[in-house]
């Protein structure tokens, strides 16, 4: 991160002078130049990505966001394959054999970016960091279900420990981890970049790690790191890497206040890679198409229904609302195609997604308004909410007039909170109406979208669903002997769910990339995140 | 001179308490949940690591508290932590001279083409420059400036490739020119229909006719004469267009990707980090107060009659 020059302003009367004679020169001279994208003097190449703020504003494990660029800086034990399925990276082996205690061993040769090797020490550091409360690290809840989260997040008061009792470091190459409830999937959990690992040269100073952290990945973030106020970091190729090793030498990462921004900057050539989403996809498979890689999201966009209100306790509400909404044409003429009607809670990117679980998915206005009638009809006011997001505003706009024309109902009224204040109310019971939200999986298997949407213990059930049946599928999912006899489970689980309706999944977004002339072999991961060291640079 | 400059600093305290209290009280006010936009919408926080943040940031204090713990802080000089345990010290030094650039690039450009626009509209009155000078403001006036953003955005930036679209890698003044002139618009038809009034009555003043008659030029009389006093209300116009440019920031460095404090202002405020935005905002007052200051200050230099006591 260059700092803005500074000298230059110290003198008001002479930046006065200065300002209306470059101002004139710069029109005059900036013809011939015009934005470049960055050089390629480095050997191997460099290019350079705009990315949302989030993705560089916390570079720790425990706070970073799921991002390309974490995917690049850390490499945590186990790895998500291109083909959704788990893979070991660190790890050596990962078992158990009653999926709650588990024995991770690693393998050897793997070294942080600054010398220091990988052991199963500096996994049990960076997950006690995380999971301790005092750090308010944001992915800390990520540990809940490790043994002695508990103790390190009191009800009140300051914890009396600062380790996971749950994790034991039985030499350097070897972790016994326990968890509370037994979770065939622990070797997907284990893939996050919240389970990566840390240095011990972390430890001397937490907040300077968050700025210029030192991983094991790929690539390492060159000092100074992310500079305060800054706007960009720049990732260097590590050589000592063991796994498939970076293909660009360089890679500049640049933070957008919009992705709007950051596609017009691509448009200019100002960055080499932007992600596009909404109109701008549309955009991109029109003026880019032989430049845009475009993969289905591992996430559904749904209509929840608040079951705490009494006009959705009765199914066939629930499920009028969904039959009258037009899947197809929000898809087509809204979305422009960028994005698949959706017949259960996943895609099938992810293992176990793509079932065809919601019977009542389909569009039939005759039989949603038989339903509704049967129900006892609909009386007064309807207030739909979503969060702030043009793409959710304009569909829930349109399912607006699709739910007048097709139940009715004709006093609608449309709500958008903010992301953080939409979930507390939601949570605390204080929404009146149904809620367009999108949820998007924590790691590629169908148990995660079922856990997430329904699991009574999940901060993201929103709709306040609670089933017995669908806790004692999940329950032998999680105890089942193998991620695929699980996924199994969790596939009962969904459908069970499913016949409920606590939520109509509307549609799978899409995700897209848009790439310059000079790069190839861009990959989207399954949440739309662009694969930083795959990319070679012509 | 010297009791007056120690009166209006005196009076600028209450006037930053004032708006360091609305500030922080609007940003108190904010819906949402300042511990949940920290750790982020879909995560979850444990009670002990809210009471962790809360204790950290006073977040569980009442507001008078929260307010105090502030006050007494900036009287040390210590703008506070931001929600990401930066200083918004830090922030504010890495930040203000971009927003610096951008603010003196846009007032130069306001104040030079409007004036000339002015001063050319108001010779040739009722003629076609006139018309085009008042219906061009008109126009400008009639568009929003961030949609002109925009459109210059796209068509200066991508179809032309003549300028960079946003950030600021093209450094001073390549990357600040197109934000500049967009910002600009938002005073050049105040400035221009307001120096063109302003002389139009002057022209007509007794003292131009005995410049005139004791046989100065043309030129003179307009220059030295007419446009030295004509100035005067365009010179406070000026000032109090820094407050609007100010706040313009804001959008214009969002759009243009520009890493000022308007740019950092608008990020904290979504995600309600209080003391980055009451922080800035304070900092943007006190500029705002100085600056009308010093074109007070100015009057006295432009026109002699006018006593500063």
């Amino acid at each position: 991160m260059t700092p803005p020059p500074r000298g230059r302003v110290s003198r008001r009367t002479g930046v006065v002078a200065l300002c209306a004679a470059a101002a004139l020169a710069a029109v005059s001279a900036c013809g011939a130049g015009g934005s470049e994208g960055t050089g390629t003097k480095v050997p191997g190449g460099s290019y350079s990505i705009g990315v949302p703020n989030w993705y560089i504003a916390h570079l720790t494990p425990g706070k970073a966001g799921f991002s390309g660029v974490a995917d690049a800086i850390w490499t945590p034990l186990t790895q998500v394959g291109r083909d959704g399925k788990v893979v070991n990276a660190v790890a050596q082996s990962v078992q158990s054999t009653d999926q709650r205690h588990w024995t991770i061993t690693l393998k050897s040769g793997w070294k942080f970016q600054n010398g220091e090797p990988v052991t199963a020490q500096s996994f049990a550091d960076s997950w006690n960091a995380a999971a301790y409360a005092p750090n308010t690290m944001s992915n800390g809840y990520l540990f809940s279900n490790i043994d002695g989260y508990a103790a390190l997040n009191p009800a009140s008061g300051k914890p009396a420990t600062d380790k996971l009792s749950g994790v034991q470091v039985v030499g350097t190459d070897t972790l016994k981890v326990t968890l509370v409830k037994p979770l065939s999937m622990f070797p997907y959990v284990l893939a996050g970049t919240a389970f990566a690992p840390m240095p011990k040269a972390a430890f001397k100073d937490l907040a300077a790690y968050d700025r210029l952290p030192i991983g094991n990945g790929p690539y390492q973030v060159a000092a100074p790191g992310l500079a305060p106020g800054g706007q960009q970091i720049t990732l260097k190729r590590f050589d000592g890497y063991p796994g498939a090793k970076g293909k660009a030498a360089q890679i500049t990462v640049k933070t957008y206040q919009t992705d709007a921004t950051a596609f017009t900057s691509f448009r200019s050539g100002a960055v080499d890679i932007a992600t596009a989403s909404g109109n701008d996809l549309s955009t991109a498979s029109r003026m880019y198409a032989s430049q845009l890689v475009t993969s289905p999201t591992a996430a559904v966009v749904y209509l929840g229904f608040p079951l705490w209100d009494k006009r959705f306790t009765d199914v066939r509400v629930r499920q009028a609302f969904s039959l009258a909404v037009d899947r197809k044409a929000i898809v087509t003429s809204l979305l422009q195609g960028h994005a698949q009607t959706a017949t259960g809670i996943a895609p099938d990117v992810i293992a176990g997604g793509g079932g065809t679980d919601c019977a009542d998915c389909s569009y039939d206005p005759a039989k949603a308004r038989q339903l509704l009638a049967a129900a006892g009809g609909w009386n007064g006011s309807l207030t739909l909410w979503t969060k702030q997001d043009p793409d959710m505003q304009t569909v829930l706009e349109a399912i607006v007039n699709q739910l007048r024309t097709n139940l009715g109902i004709t006093s609608i009224s449309l709500k958008v909170q903010p992301t953080d204040q939409i979930y507390p109310d939601l949570l605390a019971h204080k929404t009146t109406g149904p809620f367009l939200l999108y949820m998007g999986a924590a790691f590629p298997n169908i148990y995660s979208q079922a856990d997430q949407l329904f699991g009574s213990a999940s901060g993201t059930n929103v709709t306040g669903y609670k089933s017995a049946g669908f806790d004692a599928l999940m329950g032998q999912a999680a105890a089942a002997t193998s991620t695929t006899s699980g996924m199994q489970f969790a596939q009962q689980a969904g459908r069970t769910a499913m016949a409920d309706l606590p939520l109509a999944p509307l549609y799978y977004p899409v995700s897209g990339a848009v790439h310059a002339k000079k790069l190839s072999g861009l990959q989207l991961g399954y949440l739309g995140d662009v694969d930083l060291s795959s990319i070679t640079v012509r | 001179m010297g009791s007056y400059l120690l009166r209006r600093v005196l009076l600028m305290v209450p006037v930053l308490l004032g708006t360091t209290f609305v500030i922080y009280a609007a940003v108190y006010a904010l819906p949402g949940d300042p511990v949940q936009a920290l750790a982020g919408p879909d995560h979850m926080v444990t009670p002990a690591a809210a009471a962790a943040i809360k204790a950290h940031y006073h977040l569980g204090d009442p507001f008078l508290v929260q307010y105090w713990h502030y006050l007494v802080g900036l009287l040390h000089g210590d703008f506070g932590i931001d929600l990401n345990n930066t200083p918004v010290s830090a922030v504010i030094e890495a930040s203000w001279p971009v927003t610096v650039k951008l603010a003196l690039m846009t007032w130069v450009i306001e104040a030079v083409v409007g004036v000339a626009l002015g001063f050319l509209a108001a010779l040739r009155a009722g003629r076609a420059t006139d018309i085009a000078v008042l219906g061009g403001s008109s126009l400008i006036l009639g568009v929003p400036y961030f949609i002109t953003a925009y459109v210059a955005q796209v068509f200066l930036g991508v179809k032309l490739g003549w300028f960079p679209v946003s950030g600021t890698d093209d450094g001073w003044p390549l990357s600040y020119l197109v934000p500049a002139l967009c910002l600009a618009l938002l005073g050049v038809p105040e400035i221009s229909r307001l120096t063109r009034a302003s002389i139009l009555e002057n022209l007509g003043a007794d003292f131009v006719d005995t410049a005139t008659a004791k046989g100065l030029s043309r030129a003179r009389v307009l220059v030295r004469h007419v446009l030295r006093t004509s100035l005067i209300p365009v010179v406070s116009m000026l000032g109090t267009n820094l407050g609007y440019l100010l706040s313009g920031t804001i959008l214009i460095e969002g759009i243009f990707n520009l890493p000022g404090l308007g740019y950092q202002v608008f990020q904290s405020v979504q995600q309600h980090d209080g003391p980055t935005v009451v922080g800035i905002s304070t900092l943007l007052v006190l500029v705002f107060l100085l600056v009308n200051l010093v074109v007070d200050l100015l009057y006295g230099v432009l026109d002699p009659r006018i006593r500063l006591d």
